[in-house]
């Protein structure tokens, strides 16, 4: 799946190089994402996991430059085909945001405008980006092929959003999300405030639409379930930076990071009763992030190097990124 | 047995808008046994809707069933002199879904603490609290140097939560009601605090309601489930059974949409029932018979007439559908009696 992907996909869609984002504090700057690496492939389906704190929203948001005013992007690349999207004006931002990389976002179900029907709501859409030479009847067939490839009635859009459950909501944000047919669709946790049966139909939709589309996907999130289920990469951040990236299977069947391997062992499943395994500690302060390894506190595996200095995240092996260095020594 | 906290057969209707003229039937004929004898975890476990946090309030006397009765060692809450209630007060305790929205955040996360302790009269000195709260602060796995005066913005979640288990356990209760207690948690910590759960059943017999929409953390901690689908019980039985083998199917539909941590573990096995069980319509405030009956892709004629009893199907599960009518009917209470005895 993932691993040949490279062969047939010569260039990544999108290359995210040592982005770093502070938040300006009280206390000072809070460094949210520091140096963070990835790349997406077309058509691919990567996800950012981490627990509260750990950057992956800071990270998505960051991609498309959708910020609040207290946040800093110190430094970095966001390629999307070559380009650099840190360094486009903001009207050239606006102009790429839907047509060349889009969000679902966190919540999307009160993401809606409340006052405005959803049909409009999806032609202004359009029109932001496409101000000349399209007619109502244009902009309308667009949106009623997407609603339907979304598998809701044309007739939401004669509706208010409160007129619709939470799971039709999310496919008007999904409907919106592909409307100009981006090349990646950023979900920030686009299912969790959704019930499972809920869940599972809204992310099948997602995929379908997705691979109909061949758009590349980031799913933000917390839930490693959710990544099994659906992604072909995954980026495990902790504390500001990816400790690991991989294919879905090997990260599941062999991580290479102890914190990884902690959080893949914490998971709940259906094969055992009774036990459990936590991870001791707390996440770090990002404010007075420890030296050396972010990880180090919490890590049972750790050594003396862990405390002084910051592991490289490095490629292992084919496909296998980590930031340890126990794994830089030649574990495997 | 002795029941310690008992549903006979509740119902509660919630009325909206003007003269009463909308009403939902949150919780429709819920029966439910702890057993005072056996410490246990009791899972109630449904999604938005299923009428489970209404079941939990019902439980705890904060509001009263329209039907039906809540008893508490035999007594009913609706008709219990002070001092009981003061006991039932004390002895039923509960942990909330939010462990941000608990805390008056200009106060130290002390407050939650002593408030309890004087209010209840349990000590007669400060030292006294003092200790008391410190020793269930290491119940619930805190360090009290680390946690007493600090502000609640001062802890995570995790702790914070954790807080709350302390504050439930500083009264001795019997029982605690968890209402979706990790569901804001992060993962690293969720398996720490369902675990300080199951030892406080194991080491101090304390039983507990864990009141969940994650049926995998409830397979994990409970011995017991009762699933609700908009208020009724669709499948009750050890969790063993229901969670593997789930028979009704809506259960099934629930099971099957578990999204696993096993990337070769695919979503969404039972692709019969998948393909045809829609996602939930319209709320319909007057549907016959079954209520799943309209999403139910095995529906037959007489499941749109009245709506199912439970048949027992194994000896510790029974479920509310006609596909299994073949087993024998049982009543609510007489299976929740059945459970509470296992």
């Amino acid at each position: 799946m993932a691993g040949d992907r490279s062969q047939e996909a010569k260039a990544p869609v999108l290359e995210v190089r040592n982005l770093r984002v502070s938040y300006t504090t009280a206390a000072g700057p809070l460094r949210a994402v520091n140096g963070v690496s990835f790349y997406l492939w077309p058509g691919e389906r990567l996800g950012l996991v981490g627990e509260s704190g750990s950057g992956k929203t800071t990270t998505a948001l960051s991609l498309m430059r959708l910020m609040q005013d207290t946040t800093v992007v110190e430094g970095g690349e966001v390629l999307l085909d070559g380009v650099d999207l840190l360094k486009l004006s903001e009207e050239e931002m606006r102009q790429a945001r839907f047509a060349k990389i889009s969000l679902i976002p966190q919540g999307a179900m009160n993401s809606l405008n409340p006052m405005m029907k959803v049909g409009e709501q999806l032609r202004d859409t359009i029109r932001a980006h496409q101000p000349k030479g399209n007619s109502k009847a244009t902009i309308d067939a667009r949106i009623q092929q997407v609603l339907e490839s979304v598998e809701l009635r044309l007739n939401v859009m004669d509706s208010y959003p409160h007129e619709l459950s939470g799971g039709m909501k999310q496919r008007v944000c999904i409907a919106m999300s592909i409307l100009l047919n981006p090349k990646v669709i950023i979900a920030d946790e686009p299912t969790s405030a959704l019930d499972v049966v809920v869940q599972r139909q809204v992310m099948e939709t997602l995929r379908r639409v997705q691979v109909a589309l061949g758009a590349a996907v980031i799913l933000v999130g917390h839930d490693m379930g959710l990544m099994a289920q659906f992604v072909d990469r995954i980026g495990v951040m902790y504390g500001g930076k990816l400790v690991e990236v991989g294919p879905v299977r090997g990260i599941f069947k062999d991580p290479l990071h102890p914190y990884t391997q902690l959080l893949i062992k914490s998971l709940p499943n259906l094969d055992m009763k009774d036990v459990f395994r936590g991870i001791p500690g707390l996440t770090p302060s990002l404010l007075t992030p420890p030296p050396g390894c972010m990880f180090h506190p919490r890590c049972p595996q750790v050594i003396q190097r862990c405390s002084v200095d910051i592991p490289k995240f490095v490629e292992i092996k084919p496909e296998r990124w980590a930031a340890c260095h126990l794994c830089e020594g030649g574990r495997q | 047995m002795i029941s310690l906290l008992e549903a006979q057969h509740v119902s509660r209707v919630f009325h909206s808008g003007l003269l009463n003229k909308g009403h939902t039937l949150a919780v429709d004929g819920v029966s439910l046994i702890i057993n005072e004898e056996k410490p246990s975890i009791t899972a109630i476990a449904g999604e938005s809707g299923s009428g489970k946090t209404t079941l939990a309030r019902l439980l705890l006397g904060v509001i009263q069933p329209t039907s039906g009765s809540i008893l508490y060692r035999g007594q009913n809450l609706a008709a219990m002199d002070r001092p009981t209630r003061k006991e039932f007060r004390r002895q039923v305790q509960a942990i909330f879904q939010d462990p941000y929205e608990a805390y008056n955040p200009v106060y130290k996360v002390d407050q939650v603490l002593t408030t309890p302790v004087y209010k209840f009269g349990l000590v007669h000195s400060r030292e006294e609290a003092h200790e008391r709260i410190e020793q269930s602060l290491r119940m619930a796995g805190l360090r009290p140097e680390e946690t007493l005066g600090r502000y609640p913005h001062q802890l995570s979640g995790g702790r914070r939560q954790r807080i709350m288990v302390a504050r439930a356990l500083l009264l001795n209760p019997r029982i605690i009601l968890a209402d979706e207690p990790v569901s804001m948690v992060d993962a690293s910590l969720r398996a720490t605090i369902l675990e300080s759960l199951v030892k406080l059943k194991r080491e101090f017999g304390i039983s507990f309601i864990y009141i969940t929409h994650d049926l995998t953390t409830a397979y994990q901690v409970s011995q017991n489930i009762y699933v609700l689908y908009r208020g009724s019980v669709a499948e009750v039985g050890g969790v063993e059974k229901v969670i593997k083998q789930p028979k009704h199917p809506y259960t099934r539909l629930l099971v099957s949409s578990i999204p696993l941590p096993d990337p070769d573990k695919h979503w969404g096995g039972e692709s019969e029932i998948e393909s045809k069980a829609s996602a939930p319509g319209a709320p319909q405030a007057e549907l016959i018979g079954c209520k799943f009956s309209n999403r139910c892709p095995y529906v037959m004629a007489e499941c749109q007439q009245t709506a199912p009893p439970l048949y027992l199907t194994d000896d510790n599960r029974a479920v509310a559908c006609y596909l299994h009518k073949s087993g024998a009917q049982i009543s609510g209470k007489e299976m929740a009696e059945l459970l509470a005895n296992l």
